[in-house]
Formats: structure tokens, sequence, C-alpha cells
């Protein structure tokens, strides 16, 4: 156990002893702990244009509304795919990363919608 | 005075529960992650993949009941389409998590009762109880990914009684409020009363004896006649059915009394060096389960006993004893072992065995020891030590010399889902 945070000294007194923090919490930044928010891992690489790469973690909010031009995950024909929404005389579709617009009905689950992104190892 | 006369209102307002309960929550939360499971049987196993605990509406239609042994039913042709999964505990807490928080946005208090069954308070909300609640279950569905049912009514045995209703009609709208004295008078008609929260068998067999068959005709019996045939419990739930608020809502502090890490041999223990490190590796997690709720406990029950059911010469046994106040994992492992040699018995097949921790202290309520025969700060900083790199390494990184890490007894989960919520390495994919 590190117990050494930088306040507390054997010796001379650290003058930065009332003024130890924690180290930046990602967790709390991404809103993780948040009952709404999963993270996915993104497999395939056909959103590279949107800045989103294989092996990225990405950090999906079911309690987002749809809003177009947003990417989400969506489960449809029993797979989990990431798509961009679009809205188009009043109904929402599905732009896969490959293929044709998928309208948004019943079988169509818009399951959560991306706010954020990690990536280790840049 | 305005405050004074809000609390005196507050005190006033009338008792009002609701039940939210996971439809087949297991399966539920399997069916969050992996769509392919949508629309499909579904069956989620025991411990051991041993016997079905959780079942979708198309299994059930199948015939799968629970605690079927599931190594002979799925032998069965019409079994073919069934999916199975081993239980997954780690994605369940985190779903039961999800669903609790929820509840707390939408209600003043939750009590978890059950992984899969939050009580909510529901005393002088200014909505329709009906229609919040379908609220309330269309928000858990979206964003926690569990169906739900929801009983609404001015007693707990009541609010159950109307989400086991509202559950029955699996095509109806999900909520039933049962708190109108009349509308509850003409349901009561058609439930028998196996079906009522709190109700023994052999309540149920006594009363039916007495022709008393419906909920109707227990709340038509007289309280004194009730309490002549019955328990107090039985009068308690008779007073709860009428609508007489009798059990409060609890806290979870509150009702942490004893700690019981238990669990059935995925196959029977016959030597005492599996029972000791099965004990050894029960009494870890009770430690750590002591010390994640900041408590220490002064006194433990060990047992063990043969399969009563499978033609098994019989045994059982079981010790109390009592502890100095402890919540350090060696200290309980050296006291469930003491326990445990004096219970077992050579030439037994053992199907399960547990460490129950009784007796449970905060830390800071415990008196100062006269002569702690450990050091109880350094004891505390190992503790802390071993379960922060079981957190960040996974549970049973480091364990104690007693604990194996694949143990013999421990059974197979052939067929375990990712912990899709709590694992870095084991997250839902996506494909882009
Ligand atoms: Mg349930």
């Amino acid at each position: 156990m590190a117990d050494y945070k930088g306040g507390e000294t054997t010796g001379f007194q650290s003058p930065a002893q009332d003024h130890i923090e924690e180290v930046v919490d990602l967790a709390a930044l991404l809103d993780l702990r948040k009952p709404g928010m999963y993270p996915v891992r993104v497999v395939g690489q056909n959103l590279k244009e949107r800045g989103i790469d294989h092996n990225d973690i990405l950090i999906a909010d079911a309690t987002a509304d749809p809003e177009a031009g947003r990417v989400c995950v969506a489960m449809f024909g029993g797979e989990v795919i990431l798509a961009t929404l679009k809205r188009k005389n009043g109904e929402w579709f599905l732009l896969p990363s490959k293929g044709e617009p998928v309208p948004v009905t019943a079988d169509v689950d818009v399951w959560a919608i991306i706010r954020a992104l990690v990536r280790i190892d840049v | 005075m305005c405050g004074q006369s809000s609390a005196l209102l507050f005190e006033l307002m009338s008792e009002m529960f609701a039940l939210i309960d996971g439809n087949s929550f297991y399966c539920s939360c399997e069916r969050a992650f992996e769509p392919k499971l949508r629309g499909v049987p579904l069956v989620v196993l025991s411990n051991n993949d041993g016997c079905a605990i959780a079942r979708t509406d198309e299994a059930k239609d199948l015939g799968v009941k629970m605690g079927d042994p599931w190594h002979i039913i799925s032998k069965r042709p019409e079994m073919k389409a069934v999916q199975w999964r081993s239980s997954n505990y780690s994605l369940y807490g985190d779903m039961s998590r999800r669903v609790y928080e929820l509840l707390l946005d939408a209600v003043p208090f939750v009590e978890p009762y059950s992984i899969d069954e939050m009580f909510m308070d529901y005393r002088g909300m200014p909505y329709d109880l009906t229609e919040y609640s379908a609220k309330i279950r269309e928000t858990v569905l979206r964003v926690a990914k569990i169906p739900t049912c929801v009983g609404i009514g001015p007693t707990k045995t009541i609010a159950k009684l109307a989400n086991k209703l509202a559950k029955k009609n699996r095509s109806g709208p999900g909520v039933l409020n049962l708190a109108d004295p009349a509308h509850r008078a003409s349901a009561y008609k058609d439930i028998a009363l196996g079906e009522v929260w709190g109700m023994g068998r052999a309540s149920v067999l006594k009363l039916e004896k007495s022709g008393v068959r419906t909920v109707a005709d227990f709340v038509a019996m007289p309280s004194d006649h009730v309490r002549d045939l019955l328990t107090v419990v039985g009068l308690r739930t008779h007073a709860e059915l009428r609508g007489t608020s009798c059990i409060s809502l609890t806290g979870l502090s509150a009702a942490k009394k004893s700690l019981a890490v238990t669990r059935s041999f995925g196959k029977a223990v016959t030597t005492w060096t599996e029972m000791r490190e099965a004990v050894a590796s029960y009494a870890t997690r009770a430690g750590e389960k002591l010390r994640q709720h900041g408590l220490q406990a002064s006194a433990m029950q060990v047992f063990m006993h043969t399969n009563r059911f499978n033609g098994d010469a019989p045994y059982s046994g079981g010790l109390t004893v009592e502890i100095e106040p402890t919540a350090n994992s060696f200290a309980l492992i050296a006291a469930a072992l003491r326990a445990a040699r004096s219970v077992w018995r050579d030439g037994y097949r053992y199907q399960k065995a547990g460490v129950v921790l009784v007796d449970l202290y905060r830390a800071s309520e415990l008196p100062a020891q006269m002569f702690p025969t450990r050091d109880p700060a350094k004891s505390a900083k190992l503790m802390q030590a071993m379960d922060a790199i079981n957190a960040r390494e996974g549970r049973g990184s480091i364990r104690p010399a007693h604990v194996p890490v694949q143990a013999s007894w421990a059974g197979r989960q052939r067929n375990v889902s990712p912990r899709y919520t709590t694992r870095v390495e084991e997250i839902m994919c996506a494909r882009a």
C-alpha cells in the first residue's frame, strides 16, 4: 500500500499537507457510475472517418434521447452494431457504416447513444 | 409553524407501497446484452449449472419448472430450442444496482428486498399512481434494460399480491393498483391463499380445513378467529390484507444482522481436505463481505450436510462458536476450520456447507477490547491491501493459503456470459 500521498512526511513538514487531492477520476468525468451508462468495445474500422477506431471503448448513455447525427448502439437482427442516427420526414433511420439506411421500427432497438470515447495506447 | 404542520401532515399521510419486480430477472439481464436471446426460450442455471433458477415465458411455456435439473430435462426433444446460461451474479448485481438507482430518482425511499424486487415508498405522491408506475416501468426498461411489473397497495402484502397478479396477466399493462378497497374486494375473490406473501403451506392447509380458500374468505374471518388458528405472523398478514399496514420499509443497515456464504458442491465432497478448502474459501468470502459493510463479527456458525433427497446416508451437523470480534479473514478461517473439524464426520458424501457470521457490529460500536490478541490496526491494513488487490486483479488473485485456485468441489460454469458492465476486458462488443 502506497501510503504517502504527498502530504504526511517524516522530516520536514510538507507545505502541500492541506492541499492533497485525489488523482483525476475518469469514471466521474465519464459519468460511468450513472445507472444508464454502459461501456462498449468497438469492433471494426468502418467508423474511422468519425474518429472511432477498432478496439476503442465507447461510453453509451441509455438515458439520452436520440439526436440526428449521433452515433448509437443498436440491436437488430440479433446483432449489436454502431450506427449514425438520421431523421427524415419525421422518421428515424439508422445509417450503418456499410449498407442501406434502416428505418427504426419496433424490431430495431436504439439501445443507447454514444457520449464519449476512451482510447488506450494512442 | 409551517414546518411543524407539514411534518404532521406527513405523519397523517396514509401509507402506500409499490413493489417493482424484474420479469425473469436473470434472463432479462442476459437478454439486455445479447439480442439473439430475445424472443427465444432462455433458462439461467444455478451455481454449478445444476438446475433452472430463472426462465423466460417462452421457456415456461415449454414446461421448464423452477428447480428442474438441467442435465435431465435438457434431453427432452422439446427443449432443443432452449438457450441456457450459467449464472453470472456479477452482472445481475450490477443491473440490480442500476434499477435501484433509477427508482431512487423517482421516489424518496427504495427498499431493495431482493436482487430483483424493490419496495417503493408511494406515500403522499401527488400523481396518479398507476400512470406514475407505468412511467417508472418504461424508464427502467429503457435505461436498465429490465422489463418489470409493478403492484401498488396500502400495505406491503397487498403491493406484493398486486405485483403477482400484474405479472400473471402477460398481455396486460404490467401495473396493478389495488389501493381502492372495492377493487381489492373483487380481486380477492379469485385469489387462492397460497399466492399471498408470508402465507406458509401449513397455514394454508389449516385454513382450507376450515373452508377458507380464497383471500376473500380469509379477510372475512374475524381477527380473533385468525389469532386462534394461526400465529402472530398469520394475524399480521390478515391485517395487511385488510389494508392496515404492519410491515414498514426497512433500510439496508438495519436489516444486516447476519451474513452467510453457503454453497452446494458441484460434486459431493468426501474428504476432509476438500471440505477444509471449501470452508476456508467461504470464510474468506465472508470476511470480504464483512469488510465491505464495515462490520465485524463476534460469532460464527459452520454447518455441513449430505443430500437429503438422493438416498445418500444422511448427516447434518453445525456448530456456533463465539469469536473475538474481527473482520480478519485469517482469524475467520482459523475459527471456521476449528468448528468445521468438530462437525466433520468421516464416511459421508457432503452436498453443502456454509459459514454464517452472526452478531455483527460496526467496527466503531465495539467496546475497546481488554486483551486483544491481534493488533487491530495492523490487521485492518493487511485486509485492506488484500481486498484492494483482489478488486483490481479479480477475486481470488491473492488469497489465504488454505484457499485453492481451482477447487475440485466448486463445480463448473460452462456457459457463463461476460461481466459486461464490471470488467473492462469483458464489455459488450459492437460492430462498426
Ligand atoms: Mg422477479
